[in-house]
């Protein structure tokens, strides 16, 4: 018993260390920032250093739409700094960063998915900005008032939107581990009653069964199952290859058949087919995160694109704000690399530890659904502050 | 027992690392002047807050205003816009903090009683000037303000020139200006947003804020 304890307790710190991994990585990435600048300044700390440079190159953007006025290179200036700009502010608030990160900890993502959906994110967003500016200040006339007030609308959609993701991640990742734990119990009080190799028996059989019975368990499951016991499930492979190729099931739920390739020992080798890309469940799962982190507009690009209206240089406005868009890309999605490179190493370790290993991936899963819940609840009724959009 | 230790575990985890607040780095810059208003008997009614807004923000706040002449905004054309700002900075206690004789007095302040907007048509850029009343008038040897956002979207900085002024103070008051470490750009200093959004730190010791120290012996 107290074994056991000990190992739950474990988990549990696993699990800290691992989002608290997801957190300083990210962050210490964005300190390495894109032009290997690197280093940064330790005393003033990461996070001040981040918005140092952010307020630098935003205040830069002002002053080259100005310039750009009356001196054509200003322009290529422009560009690059809108650039720099993206990079450096996806660290900051209102670019989900964190939100796409716990989703694809959540899900049973590639890669390959959370750059795109990074991407998609990043250019929905850039999208928003553009058309409230284009439609609100340049068609309408509005006045700053009533696009602040438009943003606060929008924004309210995209809290509850994040929040309902959520929810609904927590409930079904939520299920998972409670099933992972029942596992785990059953198999503890057998393995008391019964013999060592009898109760490895079981556990094969009776983890089988709940593979049939819950035929959406998750894909880890069946790799670590492979991998411990080479060929010997022919039941669980086939299993696995209908499914993860079957069409029209409505579950949400993971299935490992690509990303860490070489883990899965009936060799998906081969490059993603495009309906591999969109995942299961297709792309209408991932437009949900999409469209629940992309809808907000970022308050800097709608700041910049008024400014270059009031300029008559809106469409030099427009263009930085899809730059600055491809700069938040690139931070969110490499963020988003290094969240399921990490949770690939879980795997792994998991895969050494039947039963509590699983219980450890569960367990990573479930946090993270709770991480998206609370980002967006907590932006929601407003006890996180994410950017203003008002007359302050 | 294991399944509710477990839940329990994991819940405590996951909250533990629900820490990383929201970032934020300044999309308005103010520069201001300041004015200290004496009674004849030596107390101090209010604060004179002249801000002047950075030309983005002033461009994104004059959007959509109608008016008469163009390329300048006239102070009637303004005022819906001043009213709507003032309004706002209720919210966030007009940023404004006061420390009498050493002591954090967190209900100071009263509404506005005057404000208005001015356009400065060279620089393109908007000045709000608006009269924070004390709700008691402050007879004090001592008295800080303060002017900062806890949150940072606002990056408040006093002007280069007569920053702050003392309007009939007596006259053995003497004033002190303490600035944000580095001026050009004040939050390059190590600051932790989570502490500073929490109650105890608003308004105190942020190394980021402008005070303003009045010493009338």
């Amino acid at each position: 018993m107290v074994r056991r304890l000990a190992l739950v307790a474990m988990i549990a710190v696993l699990m800290l260390i691992t989002s608290a991994l997801v957190i300083s990585l990210s962050e210490a990435w964005a300190q390495t920032g894109p032009f290997g600048v690197g280093g940064g300044q330790p005393a003033s700390g990461i996070a001040g250093w981040l918005l140092a440079k952010q307020a630098t190159f935003y205040r830069a953007l002002a002053g080259l739409i100005r310039a750009a006025k009356t001196n054509g290179s200003a322009y290529w200036g422009l560009m690059g700094i809108s650039f720099a700009y993206g990079i450096f502010h996806a660290a900051g608030p209102g670019h989900g960063k964190a939100v796409i990160s716990s989703y694809l900890l959540a899900n049973e993502e590639t890669w390959r998915r959370g750059i795109v959906l990074s991407f998609a994110s990043a250019l929905l967003q850039a999208v928003t900005a553009v058309a409230i500016v284009a439609i609100a200040a340049a068609l309408i006339g509005a006045t700053a008032k009533m696009m602040g007030d438009t943003v606060r609308v929008i924004e309210i959609v995209s809290y509850a939107l994040i929040t309902l993701v959520g929810l609904r991640l927590l409930w079904v990742k939520g299920r998972g581990f409670l099933r992972a734990v029942h596992d785990l119990s059953a198999k503890s009080a057998a393995s008391v009653a019964t013999a060592r190799a009898a109760s490895d028996r079981l556990r094969d059989t009776s983890e089988a069964a709940i593979h049939c019975r819950h035929d959406h368990q998750a894909g880890v499951e069946h790799s670590h199952h492979g991998n411990d016991h080479a060929r010997g499930h022919g039941h669980a492979h086939s299993h696995d290859h209908g499914h993860a190729h079957g069409q029209g099931h409505a579950h949400d739920h993971d299935h490992a058949h690509e990303g860490e390739g070489s883990a899965l020992p009936w060799g998906h080798a081969h490059g993603p087919e495009p309906e591999e890309l969109a995942g299961p469940g297709g792309w209408q799962r991932g437009l949900s995160a999409i469209v629940a982190v992309g809808l907000r507009p970022c308050s800097g690009a709608i700041l910049v694109l008024v400014f270059a209206l009031a300029q008559g240089l809106f469409w030099a406005g427009i263009a930085s704000t899809f730059v600055m868009g491809l700069g938040t890309a690139i931070t969110v999605a490499a963020i988003a690399t290094l969240a399921v490179a990490a949770k690939a190493v879980a795997k792994r370790f998991a895969a050494t530890r039947a039963g509590y290993g699983t219980l450890l991936l569960r367990g990573i899963e479930v946090c993270a659904a709770l991480v998206v819940t609370a980002f967006g609840a907590l932006l929601l009724t407003g006890f996180m502050a994410s950017e203003r959009m008002g007359m302050f | 027992m294991i399944g509710r230790l477990s839940t329990v575990f994991a819940l405590l985890t996951c909250l533990g690392t629900l820490v990383g607040g929201a970032d934020a780095h300044p999309h308005v810059w103010v520069t201001m002047t300041e004015e200290l208003l004496y009674a004849p008997d030596g107390s101090v009614t209010g604060v004179r807050h002249a801000w002047t807004f950075d030309d983005m923000f002033s461009a994104f706040a004059t959007q959509g205003i109608e008016q008469k002449t163009k390329g300048t905004f006239a102070r009637e054309e303004l005022a819906p816009l001043a009213k709507v700002n003032v309004e706002s900075l209720k919210e966030y206690a007009y940023f404004t903090y006061a420390k009498v004789d050493g002591k954090r007095d967190k209900d100071a302040f009263g509404d506005p009683v005057d404000y208005w907007l001015t356009y400065d048509q060279k620089d393109a850029v908007l000045t709000l000037h608006f009269t924070l009343p004390f709700k008691k008038p402050v007879k004090a040897k001592a008295l800080d303000l303060e002017i900062y956002d806890p949150q940072f979207f606002v990056d408040f900085g006093l002007a280069e020139k007569d920053a702050v002024r003392l309007v009939s103070a007596p006259a053995q008051c003497t004033t002190a200006v303490e600035k944000p470490h580095d001026e050009s750009f004040p939050s390059s200093q190590r600051f932790d947003p989570n502490l500073m959004t929490s109650e105890a730190n608003v308004g105190m010791g942020a190394n980021y804020s402008n005070r303003i120290s009045v010493t009338c012996p």
